[in-house]
């Protein structure tokens, strides 16, 4: 009998040779970075790289080293920010369709942002010089913060583990953060109001290298923490009770995910706005591509949707040349349906009681 | 010097009020937990594990106050079996039993401790599955090893288990309740159970604590004296009838209901 369960729990999962996983994750990742350099207005090839390894100021090389690679780095970063966020909010909140976008944690970043772009404007023009280009990540970071809080302290109030109760919590916040988003275009002047219309429409059109060199502090910074703390996020998805009984710390856990979520959702939306689909599609190909250990999924999540994003950017700034469609449309259009394919696999798997 | 000490620990939650709960556990003890459904026994045991922190009065182990330990410090004492289990996402089988070391020196490369501790819950046979995909009584199962993994390199620690038995058939109830008596007596863990059979805490625990209504009933050992003690706190009319193989069996019949005919009582044992 035993045998026999054995076979047939061998033959259901087979045990994968040793792949080198992670050599061959990077350099998809490096051949995908190198296609989507290349590709653009001006197509570049393997001469262009060549001049400008070699320092030759070559046109190809100028856009590359100017235009092209800050952008796809930027995009590199994002992308794995994005993920790295929907892999930890699923974690913390327990939940396989806890993204961000859906739990309307960039709503809080956009609602502070424009609060401080319109409302506050004065008070932010008053500040030194020096301070300004902060003054939008750090109300993002704030906002985004705040929200996860309120998401937490909701999650816990409704049925523990519901997934319905969740997301429309985050409908009913993300609506709250738009009418606030709404109320302040209304009462902003003319200026005000170009400024937050900018800020909001957001691509990766702003990258530059200080931008790029923060987010990637923020991501290696989280996947650092994760390496750390994994194992207590696998204990966290047996309930905050029986990861407390095994003796994980959980309310500093807690606070420590929600913040890194935080910090990660906030600079992106910061800094090429509402971007959404990424953060669900990525925990879900990590988890099928490694299972369901966090200590695996995170970093896994944040190379997906490295790579997911480079796709979407590229083809945000090829399909239309000399135009640039808005990335965020793009990862919508391709994430929507799979939203629906997610939605459809839940219900199946936990029942029609949710 | 007792294992856990409840000295007069008040719960104040929801409008209602639990205890005070003077209770006192030795090294080693099988305490059984009984009473009627919603009773409070699943909050006194809560109150054990340091999950609730109490109103007024202390919860010490070991001496020390709960409250004043920290997480992995608690969970090298103590463990807990809860009622239900919800794992979020697909976890491997081996993995939700490893979480159990988390606090131990064997850490996340405790695989040899995970085997050993599956074989102990008769589910060895489960490695490598996902743990989303299995049955109740397997996933009962699961998380006794994980349980057992968590002190089974430890003494006289202090295992809480909350009805771990109920979706189990009847001969696997008996076989793992075995089991968990003989895991805690070779290391001298004290074992205190919320149970809803009456013939198993009588039969696999020394001392019976009774709890109604969110008081503390009564605490005596466990045997024939203590059936009129059951008897009052279930509602119940109990009789233990010798069985022919020279054990006994219990027969538990409606205080006040009209006498039965014999081929409609409930028999146990």
């Amino acid at each position: 009998m035993d045998a026999r369960l054995d076979r047939r729990v061998l033959t259901r999962r087979p045990k994968l040779p040793g792949v080198p996983g992670w050599p061959l994750a990077l350099a998809l990742l490096a051949a995908a970075i190198v296609v989507a350099a290349n590709s653009g207005a001006l197509k570049l090839g393997w001469a262009d790289w060549q001049a400008l390894l070699a320092g030759e100021p070559t046109q190809g090389a100028l856009v590359l080293a100017q235009l092209r690679l800050p952008r796809v780095a930027f995009a590199v970063v994002v992308g794995a920010a994005l993920g790295l966020a929907g892999a930890l909010s699923q974690g913390v909140f327990r939940n396989p369709l806890a993204e961000p976008t859906l739990l309307g944690i960039p709503g809080g970043a956009i609602c502070a942002v424009a609060v401080v772009l319109t409302l506050l404007s004065a008070w932010a023009g008053g500040l030194p010089a020096a301070w300004r280009p902060f003054v939008v990540p750090a109300a993002a970071l704030a906002g985004a913060w705040l929200m996860c809080g309120l998401l937490q302290g909701l999650a816990r109030l409704l049925v523990p583990g519901a997934v319905a109760g969740l997301l429309l919590a985050g409908l009913a916040l993300n609506a709250l953060a738009f009418a606030l988003v709404g109320l302040c275009t209304y009462l902003a002047t003319d200026e005000q109001l170009r400024n937050l219309t900018f800020w909001q429409l957001g691509s990766l059109v702003l990258a530059s290298w200080p931008i790029v060199a923060v987010l990637a502090v923020a991501v290696a910074g989280v996947l650092a923490l994760s390496r750390r703390w994994g194992q207590a996020l696998n204990a966290l998805a047996l309930g905050e009770a029986v990861a407390a009984q095994v003796g994980v710390p959980v309310v500093r856990l807690r606070r420590l995910l929600v913040l890194a979520l935080a910090l990660l959702s906030g600079l992106a939306v910061a800094w090429c706005g509402l971007i959404g689909f990424i953060g669900l599609l990525a925990p879900h190909a990590a988890r099928g591509i490694v299972g369901a250990d966090a200590r695996r999924v995170l970093p896994v999540a944040a190379w997906f949707g490295a790579l997911l994003m480079l796709l979407a950017d590229t083809a945000a700034r090829t399909l239309v040349v000399p135009a640039e469609l808005p990335v965020g449309i793009l990862t919508a259009l391709f994430g929507a349906p799979v939203l629906f394919l997610l939605l459809k696999r839940a219900q199946r798997e936990i029942g029609g009681g949710w | 010097m007792s294992l856990l000490l409840l000295d007069d620990a008040l719960l104040l939650r929801h409008g209602q009020r639990f205890g005070p709960f003077g209770l006192r556990i030795g090294a080693g003890e099988r305490v059984a937990l009984l009473g009627p459904s919603g009773a409070g026994k699943s909050t006194l045991l809560k109150l054990m594990s340091g999950e609730l922190a109490p109103t007024q009065g202390r919860v010490l182990l070991g001496g020390q106050p709960l409250a004043a330990l920290t997480p992995p410090q608690r969970a090298r004492r103590r463990a807990v079996l809860p009622q239900s289990h919800q794992v979020a996402f697909g976890l491997p089988v081996e993995l939700v039993v490893g979480l159990g070391l988390w606090a131990s020196e064997a850490g996340e490369g405790g695989e040899r401790q995970v085997r050993q501790a599956l074989a102990w819950a008769r589910a060895d046979h489960l490695h490598g599955r996902r743990h989303d995909q299995l049955s109740g009584g397997e996933q009962a199962r699961v998380q006794l090893a994980r349980v057992l993994a968590q002190l089974a390199d430890v003494q006289g620690g202090l295992l809480l288990v909350d009805e771990p038995l109920a979706s189990l058939d009847p001969g696997l109830q008996l076989e793992l309740l075995d089991t968990l008596s003989t895991f805690c007596r070779e290391r001298g863990h004290a074992l205190v159970a919320v149970l809803h059979d009456i013939p198993q805490a009588l039969n696999g625990f020394d001392r019976l604590v009774l709890v109604r209504g969110g008081q503390l009933q009564a605490d005596l050992p466990a045997g024939a004296a203590a059936l009129p003690a059951l008897e009052t706190l279930f509602g119940l009319r109990l009789q233990l009838l010798p069985a022919a193989d020279g054990g006994w069996a219990l027969s538990a019949r409606r205080a006040s209901a009209t006498p039965v005919p014999p081929a409609l009582e409930t028999t146990n044992g």
